[in-house]
């Protein structure tokens, strides 16, 4: 067995910062999801116990939370790729001259943030925003229709936000499949949807399931976006963990709520780690 | 002008406040974190405790803001190795983080403790005083404006709500319950009356987002905290804000409270000291309409008649069992999102 030289140490500076500030906070969490809050005080009582895992899975309210946020990872998955693979295809084969200009404004909305396009949505979205403004203007409604403070409203923010992250590894994947391989299929009699179906949807497999677990990831976690968008009426488990945490501060739940969230998250990596080993998602 | 004068005068008070100069410049190089809420309540504190407290001690006061349960989440992280030295907090926050531990009990011999009016000081000592009312769109509602317009069914589904846990929740539980016959010793009656309202309109956190909505006819009422709304509704010519009488406004207290085992907890006793005095009372008052605490305090006419400042005021306010209310805390936030929004 090789011993590991001189050159290793180099790791030791990237290492030491992950084990400070990744790994030591995520162990204390994982001890303190164990442990209790004793009534009648926020402090924290180091006794092991599982009791905030059964509290999560026998309160249909937090059931319902976590059904609820994958429902929505999973819709944003979706439609993230309904409008991505499109737009993946159109970047690699037709975008020549506008490629650079396309993928900057791709990556726009993950490089300022979550925070600053979602706002954006508010405004368009909220009772007083360009939508409702303009029906009230033509006369069309009254009062008017609640956009925000509902799930459509939320998903709409979740796939604004996390588009790019299907779109890119998708483009990662087209870029390297020669364009002959289409030209073939053509030649020997298939239709364009057919040469979709049957060629380039497979061939860039690798890509559709690396973007839906990065977009499903991202949506399952993500607070500020179904924060902002849910006005506080729908709860996500994001949200219902930082009500706990923040609000209540009974910090022992809410690392359960968060171990909860991970362990999705670890379970769904495991699947496609699994799939990877059968070959299901190799060109 | 009148600023300057009053800067001089603050300035000129801090000797009396804090007891003559004799500790000046003793405390230099020591820096006093206090964790506030920004804007108004930071420039206000800032002129009168801070600056003068800089001036005569040569120590430096650094602001911490954000909101009261940052603060409290802060409070017991750091509970064995605190780095704030004083917090503000609300009253649904100071009488549990004094029986954690976490902050210093107000000192009742103390003579600031004397000037403060009996019975404010639950957890930490008071800070300013204000009542729990209904902010309303004068075109929607009729005056006067009480508790039980709320759940008219005219109004289902246009009422505006803070998140909770808040006082203004708290509070409008109490209000259901007395409205029901019994008080927030019943939550399941307080909880099935706030729920006839519906889910809320608008869950707010900010005044400006609750009074666009109201302005234009989308929110007919919201259960509002006085003070910054009573001064922000200046500007609103449409939206009015009713202190009930059946049952009156509930008592809402913010709290200045001495972390316990801070790093300067001399300049820490201090800084509260010049946060309670008159000046700095006066000064919430009569520019956020704040209700002061120190009876010493004297207010200009308009100011002591938007803002809860006599004996008598308090009185008439619907107070809670805040100690209850407290340790209800975390159910009660499960029955909010589940009974009032519906999740």
């Amino acid at each position: 067995m090789k011993r590991p030289g001189p050159k290793h140490y180099l790791l030791a500076p990237g290492v030491l910062l992950v084990s400070c500030v990744f790994l030591a906070p995520f162990l204390l969490l994982v001890v303190l999801s164990f442990w209790t809050q004793p009534e009648g005080t926020l402090l924290v009582e180091p006794s092991l116990t599982v009791e905030n895992y059964l509290r999560i899975f026998s309160d249909p309210y937090y059931l319902r939370g976590l059904a609820r946020t994958i429902w929505l990872s999973f819709a944003t998955v979706f439609f993230s790729l309904l409008l991505g693979f499109p737009a993946a295809y159109w970047i690699v084969r037709r975008a020549v001259r506008l490629r650079r200009i396309v993928m900057a404004l791709m990556l726009l909305p993950m490089v300022c943030g979550a925070l600053l396009p979602t706002l954006g949505l508010v405004n368009i979205l909220s009772p007083l925003g360009i939508i409702n403004g303009s029906l009230k203007q033509l006369g069309l409604i009254d009062r008017s229709i609640p956009l925000l403070g509902t799930q459509t409203g939320i998903l709409i923010g979740l796939i604004q936000a996390f588009l790019p992250l299907m779109v890119l590894p998708l483009v990662a994947v087209m870029e390297r499949l020669p364009l002959a391989l289409e030209e073939a299929a053509m030649s020997l009699g298939a239709r364009p949807p057919q040469v979709w179906w049957r060629v380039v949807m497979p061939l860039a497999a690798p890509g559709i399931v690396a973007g839906s677990v990065l977009v499903f990831c991202a949506a399952l976690t993500s607070f500020v976006t179904p924060q902002i968008l849910g006005q506080g009426k729908i709860a996500t488990f994001a949200a219902m963990t930082w009500q706990q945490a923040s609000l209540v501060l009974d910090w022992p739940f809410a690392s359960a709520l968060a171990m909860v969230m991970l362990l999705i998250m670890a379970a769904l990596a495991c699947m496609v780690l699994g799939f990877r080993r059968l070959n299901w998602v190799r060109p | 002008m009148k600023t300057c004068w009053k800067t001089a005068c603050s300035v000129a008070s801090i000797g009396l406040v804090l007891g003559g100069a004799s500790f000046a410049q003793d405390y230099a190089g020591e820096t006093l974190v206090v964790g506030t809420w920004g804007g108004d309540i930071e420039r206000l504190l800032r002129e009168h405790a801070a600056g003068p407290l800089e001036e005569a001690t040569g120590a430096k006061v650094e602001f911490l803001l954000g909101g009261s349960g940052d603060r409290m989440a802060k409070l017991y992280a750091e509970k064995s190795n605190p780095t704030m030295d004083v917090t503000f907090q609300n009253i649904y926050e100071a009488p549990q983080a004094l029986s954690d531990g976490l902050v210093v009990a107000p000192d009742e011999s103390s003579e600031i403790y004397g000037d403060l009016w009996e019975g404010m000081n639950d957890g930490c000592y008071a800070m300013s005083l204000v009542g729990l009312g209904i902010a309303y769109n004068r075109d929607l509602v009729s005056e006067p404006v009480e508790w039980a317009d709320m759940w008219n069914p005219d109004y289902k589904g246009m009422i505006a709500m803070a998140p909770y846990p808040s006082s203004e929740g708290d509070g409008l539980l109490g209000v259901a319950a007395r409205l029901e016959g019994t008080d927030e010793h019943d939550p399941d009656v307080a909880f099935a009356k706030v729920a006839e309202l519906g889910a809320p309109a608008l869950n707010y956190t900010s005044l400006d987002e609750v009074f666009a909505l109201m302005d234009a006819g989308e929110v007919a009422m919201a259960p509002m905290i006085s003070g910054y709304v009573l001064a922000a509704l200046k500007e609103w010519d449409n939206i009015g804000f009713s202190f009930p009488t059946d049952p009156g406004p509930v008592l809402v207290r913010d709290m200045v409270c001495q972390v316990a085992n801070s790093p300067n907890p001399e300049l820490a006793k201090m800084f509260i000291k010049l946060a309670l005095s008159p000046a700095t009372q006066e000064a919430y008052a009569e520019e956020l309409l704040f209700g002061p605490t120190n009876s010493k305090a004297e207010l200009s006419e308009e100011a002591a008649a938007d803002t809860v400042n006599t004996p008598e005021e308090v009185a008439s306010l619907l107070q809670l069992d805040w100690p209850y209310v407290i340790s209800q805390r975390a159910d009660w936030t499960d029955r909010w999102n589940r009974e009032v929004l519906g999740q």
